[in-house]
């Protein structure tokens, strides 16, 4: 126990036995798979024709689709985007549909299937260079308003706290340009917010410094003050240089208000206020790329993603300044750019983005808000809360900012805590109310997210622990492999109020494992969600529930059998890749602000490859999502066209 | 903010309430000559969504017709017993699809099926019944409708069946891409109402000439973003132009077309949102019951909870655990008896409201005679998600054009389109289609 993250290390050689590009062959989840994939083009043809050819063909075929004559991969491929949702369907087990006279496939048949389409569709995709996405059109959401009002006003006052929040769209992100909407209130708010925001500007002497860089005087006419005014703020705005033309349509709004009403101030208040309701601030707009192939994004543009992603806040002044000077795309330029924003001296944009990412991740922004423990469970209390929501976020703004490792995430040797949650650990020590960082190589049970309390409790029911839920948490968070919805009519997998019941909640639960519909998945789930019996709702040790004495053995499908915590995670970093695969997904769809599409998977196979070189170090992921195709390029009219890795080399040294 | 008609005379407030009221002598008089005389009263519609279903063998009440019975769900509602209209057996076919919510709830007012969607090309597929009633007067009233919910946008994308959470925290469509969001802060919710009731035209002053500059803005980026993205830029050009007109309206010295029927009281803002679920709706409720009472929107939909929604009711006497966990009941009884309560606590709720808005006088009736407020759920009963015999209870007779104090018994599988056809009809904004819908419900319609 107690692996130190450098002892985990794997030299690079050795770190994955086979060549990274041929993962797609290897199931995400090999460690809790019951079969090898065994991957045809035949047997994927007699799928179809098995399971889905009896409704969808000639001469009605269901839902207009007829598959009778689908035979190869390469009708598969010309389809893609098709596909895509055909398989989506097949792998949550809405199709083929749970009829009687429909014949269901086994789980093993239903997983090689849905692998082939996948392994299919993403070797087409990455046939010609990796293809980058359309340019970016989307408004800012609720915490980059924020962010970018502050940054334009350095004023410390939440403007965007009255606007409606954002939903999530894509990898599980609210910035994702798909599900930021603009509904009919949107104006109305951000019109009040701009205007409170402008006067609390102007209101205060320090925020004047950073806007309000020049006043009429004798020698300076109000006109004259407002254009050196909306020099600087124009362009901070709207993150690009501004034209005349538009620099002169909000020197028009001054005047018209100054001529009605002499007032510098009410004049300025106004236009800068439009600034602020403008789409061009409110909305990070890149320029469609005119050509059919895919060229880099602006400088600007590339600022302003750069920027959006590290710090969820605009580019600052020196960010501009690069990109005016078009050296951000320059390698060494833009990686110099990266490791300064990691710095940040006030550590405010960085543990934002800490927090933004690793709270959407791992779904603990939910505590305090969608999830709080019944009152039955005790020990709890708004400092608790603090504590437990707040240690990830430290923990991982730590993993970023001193380039540690991605493993860490899985076993470390450190975590955050503040004077309650380290009493919630039994950690001895002199903590406050703000969170801490303390060695816990004397804590057996405790290093990594599956140690920590906020993880382990929005995991739970809010009265009781499900290993259910631990262990789905466990396959679609920390492996990216979620498993389909129960199909309808199968009798609950588990009671409620474990305290009622005359058996313990694992004997009930392997009675209901015997029923072969529910094994299949409950196979690879409840053991995972065993092992982590030992932490109640809470996240404390314990080693009996409600008299009964807790049993965290688990065995897999393939026949692994281990016990408790630091065995599941000697598990998971012996078996890493799907791990770090999925963790890499997520970070670029994150900073894309998108869901990906195959041809990103392409990138993020790449990105993992350097992962494997560099010891895993979170540095590497960051370079390597800001470093890829997909961020640093935008489509052109022509989609098929992708940009090789030789090509980008190219553009890279320009 | 300071009030800003604080002297306001008895004489005006009875002068926005209808001045008939002022005059005893017509108290007399028969009350159908009087409502005939008697200026048309705004209808108002509201919309209380439940999430996670009933349980389903205390929730129908028995007999029909007239001689009905409540069940033991619907308790609560028993002092209004004549102001309710329960449709039993309608289905909402078109959720019978996907997942066991997310489609029940997004297309719970627009009888459609979403699309399975992570966010890109989400699509709803249709517009929801309070929208199609929202247009059909807007520009009545000062703000075109209102969403209000409890918890924020549930977070994420729900992986197991492939739908954003977007899909399970909204009702309310205005067009099949754009959900409308939610306020869930009641203060936030008051501050909205009294600015738009009581706009400052000295505030708005030079407004009008920022909008322009900001609608200018939205027009030139409009041919410079692509095709996909213009949609998002119209989005935002139309919310500009609403808040424009009603700016400019505001700004009018005379012939303004709308005033607040009643004032505000400012004494009632609330503070924020409260720790305490059972306040907060209280608190939506009450923002509810003073929107349609001023007049400041006649189109309002809530959502208890989002689809999922896990609330924690353990405030509830024998009550303990979350809202979802226990609608899947497994036919327990010690599951399905805490899964009654806490529908009747909605039930409750729901009663509070319409008894809130039958106090509000309005003409010869209340508030809740010209309203129609439906309460139900997008599923009956959560073990089975099943979009069949959907929980529903209408009331308020939106100016006597439903027949309320009965209850009906429909053919099984009567589609839930017809009912909102029906209220539809009522509000004065007839649809000769929508969704599944085959015709009017019949004996709802007075």
């Amino acid at each position: 126990m107690n692996h130190s993250p450098s002892r985990i290390e794997i030299t690079p050689a050795t770190a994955f036995s086979k060549p990274l590009r041929h993962w797609k062959l290897i199931p995400l989840t090999l460690l809790l798979q019951t079969t090898l994939l065994v991957d045809s083009q035949e047997s994927g043809v007699r799928f179809i024709q098995s399971y889905c050819v009896s409704c969808h063909q000639p001469p009605r075929p269901k839902g207009k689709l007829d598959f009778s004559t689908v035979t190869s991969e390469k009708q598969i491929v010309s389809r893609a985007l098709d596909w895509d949702q055909y398989v989506a369907r097949v792998r949550q087990g809405e199709m083929p549909p749970d009829d009687e006279d429909v014949d269901q496939p086994s789980h093993d048949e239903r997983q090689t299937f849905v692998r082939w389409i996948e392994s299919t569709l993403r070797e087409a995709a990455c046939e010609n260079g990796i293809r980058p996405g359309p340019a970016i059109t989307r408004r800012l959401n609720r915490s980059e308003y924020s962010a970018s009002v502050r940054h334009l006003l350095d004023i410390h006052f939440d403007a965007g706290e009255a606007l409606p929040d954002d939903g999530a769209g894509g990898e599980g992100f609210d910035n994702a340009a798909e599900t930021l909407f603009l509904s009919p209130i949107h104006a109305e708010k951000y019109l009040e917010a701009s205007q409170t925001a402008v006067e609390y500007g102007f209101a205060d002497t320090r925020s004047n410094r950073r806007f309000l860089t020049a006043q009429p005087s004798d020698t300076l006419s109000p006109q004259a003050a407002a254009d050196d005014i909306l020099e600087s703020f124009l362009p901070r705005a709207f993150r690009r240089p501004v034209s005349p033309e538009e620099h002169q349509a909000y020197r028009e709004v001054f005047d018209s208000v100054y001529h009605k009403e002499p007032s510098f101030a009410l004049a300025l208040k106004t236009t800068l206020s439009a600034v602020l309701v403008s789409p061009k601030f409110l909305f990070i707009i890149e320029e469609p790329n005119p050509h059919p192939h895919p060229i880099p994004v602006s400088p600007h543009e590339l600022a302003t993603r750069l920027a959006y992603f590290l710090w969820g806040a605009p580019p600052d002044d020196e960010l501009q300044q690069v990109a005016t000077e078009g050296r951000l795309h320059e390698s060494e330029t833009l990686r110099r750019q990266m490791l300064r924003m990691l710095e940040d001296p006030h550590a405010r944009k960085v543990r934002s983005f800490a927090q933004n990412f690793i709270e959407q991740w791992v779904g603990t922004r939910v505590l305090g808000r969608e999830f709080r423990p019944d009152p039955s469970i005790k020990g709890y209390d708004s400092e608790l809360e603090g504590g437990m929501k707040y240690e990830p976020v430290f923990f991982f703004h730590e993993i970023l900012q001193e380039n540690r490792s991605l493993l860490d995430l899985i076993q470390a040797d450190y975590t955050y805590v503040n004077r309650r949650l380290a009493r919630h650990y039994g950690i001895q020590g002199t903590f406050r109310e703000q969170p801490k960082r303390v060695e816990i190589t004397d804590q057996p049970h405790r290093g990594g997210l599956l140690g920590m309390a906020a993880i382990l409790a929005i995991s739970s029911h809010p009265h009781r622990t499900s290993p259910v839920l631990r262990g789905k948490w466990i396959l679609d968070t920390l492996l990216g492999d979620p498993p389909p919805p129960p199909p309808p009519d199968v009798p609950g997998l588990e009671a409620e109020a474990t305290g009622r019941a005359p058996t313990s909640l694992r004997e009930r639960l392997e009675v209901h494992r015997q029923h072969p519909t529910c094994a299949n998945c409950h196979d690879r789930i409840d053991p995972l969600g065993f092992s982590l019996e030992n932490y109640d709702v809470l996240g404390r040790w314990r080693t009996t529930d409600q008299g009964h004495p807790i049993d965290p053995q688990a065995s897999l499908p393939d026949g692994t059998s281990f016990s408790g915590p630091e065995a599941l995670k000697r598990l998971l970093l012996d078996r890493k890749e799907p791990f770090l695969k999925h963790l890499t997904k997520k970070m670029l769809g994150y900073a894309l602000s998108r869901g990906l599409t195959h041809e990103d998977y392409c990138a993020v196979d790449e990105i993992v490859t350097e992962l494997g070189h560099n010891g895993f170090r979170s540095h590497a992921l960051l370079w390597g999502v800001i470093n890829s195709v997909p961020f640093r390029y935008k489509a052109g009219s022509n989609p098929e066209t992708g940009v090789t890795l030789n090509t980008a080399e190219t553009i890279r040294h320009d | 903010m300071t009030r800003p008609h604080q002297a306001l005379s008895r004489r005006t407030l009875l002068k926005g309430a209808g001045a008939a009221l002022a005059l005893p002598w017509l108290e007399a008089m028969d009350p159908g000559t009087l409502r005939a005389s008697e200026a048309p009263r705004p209808k108002r519609l509201g919309i209380l969504f439940m999430p996670n279903g009933v349980r389903e063998d205390q929730w129908t009440p028995t007999g029909t017709g007239r001689e009905f019975k409540l069940s033991k769900t619907l308790t609560p509602l028993e002092p209004l017993k004549d102001e309710l209209l329960i449709p039993t057996n309608l289905w909402n076919q078109a959720s019978d699809y996907g997942d066991g919510h997310y489609v029940k709830t997004s297309g719970f007012l627009t009888c459609q099926t979403i699309s399975k969607s992570l966010g890109f090309d989400l699509n709803s597929n249709g517009i929801s019944m309070d929208q199609i009633a929202a247009a059909g007067i807007a520009g009545q009233t000062p703000l075109r409708s209102l969403e209000l919910a409890i918890h924020p946008v549930s977070i994420g994308v729900d992986t197991n069946v492939g739908y954003t959470r977007v899909y399970g925290s909204h009702i309310a469509w205005s067009r099949p891409t754009r959900p409308l969001a939610r306020e869930i802060n009641p203060r936030l919710v008051y501050e909205r109402l009294f600015r738009a009731a009581y706009p400052r035209p000295e505030k708005n002053q030079y407004q009008s000439l920022l909008l322009d500059r900001v609608l200018d803005d939205a027009r030139q980026l409009k041919g410079r973003v692509g095709q996909a993205d213009q949609s998002r830029i119209d989005d935002y050009l139309e919310s500009v132009r609403s808040l424009e007109k009603r700016v400019e309206e505001a700004s009018r010295s005379e012939g303004k077309t709308w005033k607040p029927l009643v004032d505000m009281d400012p004494g009632v803002k609330p503070s924020g949102i409260p720790r305490e679920h059972a306040e907060h709706v209280r608190l939506m409720l009450d923002m509810i019951a003073l929107a349609f009472q001023t007049d400041t929107t006649r189109v309002c939909t809530f959502m208890f909870g989002n689809a999922v929604g896990n609330t924690n009711f353990s405030f509830l006497e024998g009550v303990q655990g979350g809202h979802h966990s226990l609608s899947h009941h497994e036919n327990k009884e010690e599951n399905l008896v805490q899964y009654q309560r806490i529908a009747q606590w909605h039930v409750e709720q729901y009663a509070y409201l319409l008894s809130k808005l039958k106090a509000m006088k309005e003409g010869e009736g209340s508030v809740l005679d010209h309203s129609m407020i439906l309460f139900g759920s997008g599923l009956r009963d959560g073990n089975k998600h099943s979009p069949r015999n959907l929980p529903l209870v209408l009331a308020g007779r939106a100016g006597n054009r439903i027949r309320t104090g009965q209850h009906l018994k429909f053919d099984r599988l009567t589609p839930l389109a017809n009912l909102y056809r029906s209220m539809l009809e009522a509000f004065d904004t007839p649809m000769d289609r929508f969704a599944d819908s085959d015709g009017l419900l019949p004996g709802v319609l007075a």
